[in-house]
């Protein structure tokens, strides 16, 4: 919202206060001002000039060439294209090297060979009237050589609102609520509007008849007869809209939104000899009547918009905007003014189903004060009577309904107020001075206040006492608060389990595992419920999504995690991303979270299982999760429930009869379709809640061994059916209880073994808690490797 | 005898001379000293020599041995420092050639600063808990004093879920549209007296932008108990940016409105960036960086704590605006892109 200096200075003196002290101010004590402009500012350099001659172009019919004095030592020679030109007139000239709006820069020129040093303006080049024919005429009263902003009294200031800040404040949508603030915070006195006197009757005609009295409270019209038709505003009306931004129309409608934007009340004047029969009705729309708006869009209407009708139908939107049919027009002679009170919550709804913000329904939807409706009718009778003597005016509007705002108490305790601000000095009359100023009433009780509200406040903003502390606040300067440590015990909390894994997990991927911690998008394209071969009805929906396509709430991270991967693989040939993340499931009446850590790696692999595979990679990373974790867990082959995993190249990892993550591949088919199978790929999710739930294995120290080991490589040629870990397992029962660990250091197939077999190379360390090894024991152990290997259809090599 | 012991001296030690480096001088030590060496070889030719040249001929074998084992010594001396001359003359040694990288993996940046925080709020006696980012309508709004009319419901542009196993049903789900929700959780959770900060996801129905997404992260902080006021909160306020920031800012306090405080506050910083203006605060020198305020009675009261004994405050901090401010990061998208050229920037 726009808000001009002097507009503003109509209720509040400001003498000594500029305009950006007053925008920061504001911003510190009421609302955002988001910047100050200088009205006039890009015709400073335009000045009052004369035309001392003007003469018929020579070459061209239309053009005239003048002499145009402008306080310069000499007048200039000026060729002028407009109609009305002529020896004598005072204009506004832009001399040579000035700036018009727009950065039009005025330079010498040559019309049809006759040189031009300036340039008479037309008001619209002025941006002072929209289209205007031919240039602006100035009084013979204006003096040459003085600046035009000075002569024409356009200089002003405008702060610019933050309308967002202002959505709790009805009282603040008009000149005169901001000219209490300041003269609140200034300590200056708060003039009113000058106002005509009270209405005293109903008049009978028209009849009101409200029929939805939650949504209109209350309903005002006063008959205004013109005493002949629409004119130009006076030129101090039209300079104040437009410093504000409202293109001046007529002084019917310039009247209306001279109100709205000085008191905050909107009104609406209708044709009256537009409105078919005696009523005027106030009543919800009926499904599907259609009603034809200001700006010329027909609206099919709704049972939840209320509308202003006559006997033949509706005239308005109530509270949004006027209809077309009884628009006042260039013929119009006789108006009906409306001033009403309608719900916030109905003008809201209309306006938003719409798409129809009007200045209006902004107002009207923050809870405007009820008795603004009578004193916008008196302010405009009042202007009216200023700049449209012959006018007449009804005595009284005719009315229905109640416009008392609601009148509301509130007790004030001054100690908690200073407690909870925490301004420990505030003393009683700091308390009830920035109070009265802003209109409230104040009444001391048994060390307590009683504070009644003002109707502008009433109406919505201020309900409770917490209110009235704001009101104090803001108005003691929050400056003056100082910031203090709270001085009290801090108990012990120890860490939720969740938050300390998710550390623990993260630091040991992004550190040991070389893996990119990422964030991706909760939401899926629906092509992944096909992708994932499950229905669209297995993930919950986004009823509004950003994209249209992209409304599937994810089960799990691993699906946004390989679209993440994928458009990584152009810079990127290998790469691991993990990321924490919450999946949601339909799941029956409430949707199941589940708290999940996925990991996606991708590169280049000799094998496809193995410790050199992803496959093999993924299985490790579990692994050392859950020994970071503490727990124990064993995998199975499968891929569980997740239809992502690859159904023979996935682990599903157990511990406690709970299943608590998948490692392996993805399906091979899903990989296709994503054109992703060139690569090698190894997937993990984890569980988090699960894994926290488990009871953490006993992790105890062990001293290291006294005695050495002894270190043995031995490789194996067995045939390649045979599992690893049937191998492994004969292994370590050759070396009985004298092996301590084994480890898979190779595996190689090809020549010069037989195709039927693979070789696999174990170091095995053997070792006792008793006494030193000696050369037999390693004999006796290779003897048994070498027997099991027989037994296995193979043999020890080498 | 004694001649073919001076040969074998002679040709030691020319040997020796010419060998190079520590490795030939093993092998001529074998070869010559060592058990099966040549001195031993001949000196085992000694008991056919008759008895009286025996002495004679032992004692020069002995002197061929001492001088030989003396001059091994010597050799190898020389040989060290001729070495450790040559590795201190800086020869052959490329101090240019870089070494094997640094390993790849880090955090996210956004978990990098929410660390951070969470430090600093631990360090002063806070929980830090979580909540869920599918929400219902109820702690999403209704509980935190917006009600169904409320214009403050339509400008949080709520993305709103169906569950397609309840048809029909209007079940009020929402992505959250803040941190705000947790607030409630923990008051029903914890009671009062409490001191909470909440990390987490929060969503918008919007149109990405470079300054904009429909997914972002925020911190919210809630601090119940009686006599808590402004002071307390402008307090952690600070202690926070301090945190983020690595220094004390100077901040200043704006009215803003937030149906669930009040009075409610905006939080301004000086920027940390400029002295005078820059592109980050827009010439003013100051951010608005945090909305806080002193819980509404309203929510306490839906938390299930009595306003008249205790009072609180709460502030929700942009943990992606304060991760792009703190990087310069200049587009907002950069935060979920999973690109890892953006993530392999913040080792940390």
């Amino acid at each position: 919202m726009k808000i001009s200096l002097d507009w503003l200075s109509d209720f509040v003196n400001l003498e000594g206060v500029s305009a950006t002290e007053l925008a920061d101010r504001l911003s510190l004590r009421t609302a955002e001002v988001e910047g100050v402009s200088v009205v006039g500012e890009s015709l400073s350099q335009v000045v009052v000039g004369e035309v001392l001659s003007c003469e018929p172009h020579p070459e061209a019919d239309r053009l005239s060439v003048t002499q145009v004095a402008f306080g310069a030592d000499e007048a200039v020679p000026v060729v002028c294209g407009a109609p009305n030109v002529r020896k004598g007139l005072k204009v506004a000239f832009a001399p040579i090297g000035s700036c018009l709006p727009g950065d039009l820069k005025i330079k010498k020129a040559k019309l049809r060979g006759v040189e031009s040093f300036g340039m008479i303006c037309s008001a619209s080049e002025l941006e002072l009237a929209d289209d205007q024919e031919g240039i602006l005429e100035l009084e013979d009263t204006a003096a040459v050589g003085v600046g035009l902003v000075e002569h024409l009294e356009l200089a002003d200031s405008v702060l610019e609102l933050d309308n967002k800040s202002l959505t709790h404040r009805p009282d603040l949508w008009g000149h005169w609520g901001m000219a209490r603030e300041v003269a609140a915070i200034w300590g200056r006195s708060l003039k009113g509007p000058a106002l005509s006197p009270t209405f005293s009757d109903n008049a009978e005609l028209p009849r009101i008849e409200i029929q939805d009295a939650q949504a209109c409270p209350y309903y005002a019209a006063l008959r205004v007869d013109l005493k002949g038709n629409p004119r130009p505003s006076p030129a101090w009306m039209a300079r104040r809209l437009r410093a504000v931004g409202q293109r001046p129309i007529h002084d019917v409608v310039d009247l209306t939104n001279y109100i709205l934007l000085e008191i905050g009340q909107p009104t609406h004047a209708f044709d009256a000899d537009r409105v078919a029969g005696d009523a005027l009705l106030v009543r919800s729309a009926e499904n599907g009547e259609v009603l034809t708006t200001l700006d010329g869009q027909e609206r099919s209407l709704a049972c939840t918009d209320l509308l202003i009708a006559d006997s033949s139908g509706p005239l308005a939107l109530a509270g949004v905007m006027g209809g077309l049919s009884s628009e006042v027009h260039d013929g119009t002679t006789t108006l009906l003014l409306e001033s009403a009170h309608f719900d916030a919550v109905r003008v809201r709804r209309s306006a938003a189903r719409f798409g129809l913000r009007t200045e209006a329904s902004t107002r009207f939807e923050k809870s405007l004060d009820p008795s603004w409706a009578d004193l916008a009718l008196r302010r405009f009778t009042h202007i009216l009577a200023e700049i449209r003597p012959e006018a007449s005016v009804a005595a009284s509007p005719s009315w229905a309904g109640c416009s008392a705002a609601p009148e509301r108490e509130l007790a004030l305790d001054p100690i908690r107020t200073a407690s909870l601000l925490g301004l420990p000095s505030l003393s009683l009359e700091k308390i009830t001075e920035p109070l009265q100023a802003l209109g409230f009433g104040v009444r001391e009780q048994e060390g307590s206040l009683l504070v009644s509200v003002p109707s502008w406040r009433a109406s919505k903003d201020i309900t409770q006492e917490v209110d009235l502390v704001e009101e104090v606040g803001r108005l003691s300067g929050y400056e003056n608060i100082d910031p203090r440590p709270l001085e009290r015990h801090s108990e012990f909390h120890l860490p939720e389990a969740s938050w300390v894994l998710q550390r623990l997990l993260g630091r040991r991927l992004a550190g040991a595992w070389r893996g990119y911690e990422t964030e991706s998008y909760s939401f899926l394209h629906s092509a992944w419920a096909t992708r994932l071969s499950l229905e669209e009805d297995d993930f919950l929906h986004l009823c509004n999504p950003v994209q249209d396509e992209v409304h599937l709430i994810r089960r799990d991270p691993i699906p946004s995690l390989l679209d993440q991967a994928a458009a990584n693989l152009r810079e990127h040939a290998t790469g691991c991303l993990f990321e924490f993340a919450k999946g949601y499931e339909p799941d029956g009446e409430t949707p199941q979270e589940r708290s999940w850590l996925g990991v996606v790696m991708w590169g280049e692999e000799a094998r496809v299982d193995g410790p050199g595979s992803f496959f093999g990679r993924a299985r490790s990373v579990a692994e050392d999760l859950f020994i970071m974790a503490g727990v124990k867990a064993e995998p199975e082959s499968g891929r569980g429930s997740f239809s992502w995993a690859h159904p023979v190249r996935s682990l599903s990892w157990q511990a406690q009869g709970v299943s608590v993550a998948v490692s392996g591949c993805p399906d091979p088919g899903l990989l296709a379709e994503l054109g992703l199978r060139d690569r090698a790929w190894g997937l993990l999710l984890v569980d988090l809640a699960a894994v926290i739930g488990l009871h953490p294995s006993s992790h105890a120290f062990q001293a290291p061994p006294r005695f050495p080991g002894i270190k043995v490589d031995i490789a194996l040629s067995l045939p390649r059916e045979l599992a690893y870990a049937e191998v492994e397992s004969a292994v370590r029962l050759a070396g009985g209880n004298l092996l301590e660990s084994v480890q898979l250091f190779d595996l190689f197939e090809g020549d010069p073994l037989p195709p039927t077999h693979r070789s696999l190379g174990f170091r095995v360390l053997l070792r006792t808690a008793e006494r030193t090894l000696e050369e037999k024991d390693e004999r006796l152990f290779l003897d048994r490797v070498g027997a099991a290997a027989l037994e296995m259809g193979g043999q020890l090599r080498a | 005898m004694l001649q073919r012991l001076d040969r074998l001296q002679e040709d030691a030690l020319a040997a020796l001379a010419a060998a190079e480096d520590e490795n030939g001088l093993r092998q001529l030590e074998v070869q010559f000293l060592g058990k099966r060496g040549a001195l031993t070889a001949l000196l085992k030719g000694l008991g056919k020599l008759p008895a009286e040249e025996r002495p004679a001929v032992g004692q020069a074998a002995n002197r061929v041995k001492v001088t030989l084992a003396a001059e091994l010594l010597n050799r190898r001396k020389v040989l060290a420092e001729a070495q450790l001359a040559a590795e201190l003359s800086g020869e052959g040694f490329d101090s240019t050639l870089p070494g094997p990288g640094a390993p790849d993996g880090s955090l996210h940046p956004l978990t990098v600063l929410r660390q951070e925080l969470e430090d600093v709020f631990l360090s002063m006696g806070f929980r830090v808990v979580d909540g869920p980012e599918l929400e219902t309508e109820a702690h999403n709004f209704d509980d935190l004093n917006i009600p169904g009319d409320h214009p403050a419901r339509e400008s949080h542009d709520t993305l709103w879920v169906r569950n397609p196993s309840q048809p029909g049903a209007g079940d009020g789900l929402c992505m959250r549209t803040h941190t705000s929700p947790v607030q409630i959780r923990a008051l029903r959770r914890f009671g009062a007296p409490l001191k909470v900060v909440a990390p987490g996801r929060v969503f918008r129905q919007e149109t990405p932008d470079a300054s904009h997404d429909h997914t972002f992260h925020q911190m919210e902080g809630l601090v119940v108990g009686p006599g808590v006021g402004v002071s307390h909160m402008l307090h952690a306020m600070r202690s926070l940016l301090a945190g983020a920031f690595g220094k004390e800012l100077e901040t200043r306090l704006r009215p803003g409105f937030f149906p669930f405080v009040e009075p409610g506050f905006e939080l301004d910083a000086r920027c940390p960036f400029c002295q005078s203006g820059c592109r980050v605060c827009k010439g003013s020198t100051w951010i608005e960086l945090m909305p806080g305020g002193l819980v509404h009675p309203e929510v306490l009261r839906a938390g299930g704590v009595d306003p008249q004994e205790h009072s609180g405050y709460a502030f929700g901090l942009g943990l992606s605006r304060l991760a792009m401010l703190r990087w310069g990061i200049d587009n907002v998208r950069w935060l979920l892109s999973g690109d890892l050229r953006f993530l392999g920037q913040f080792r940390s």
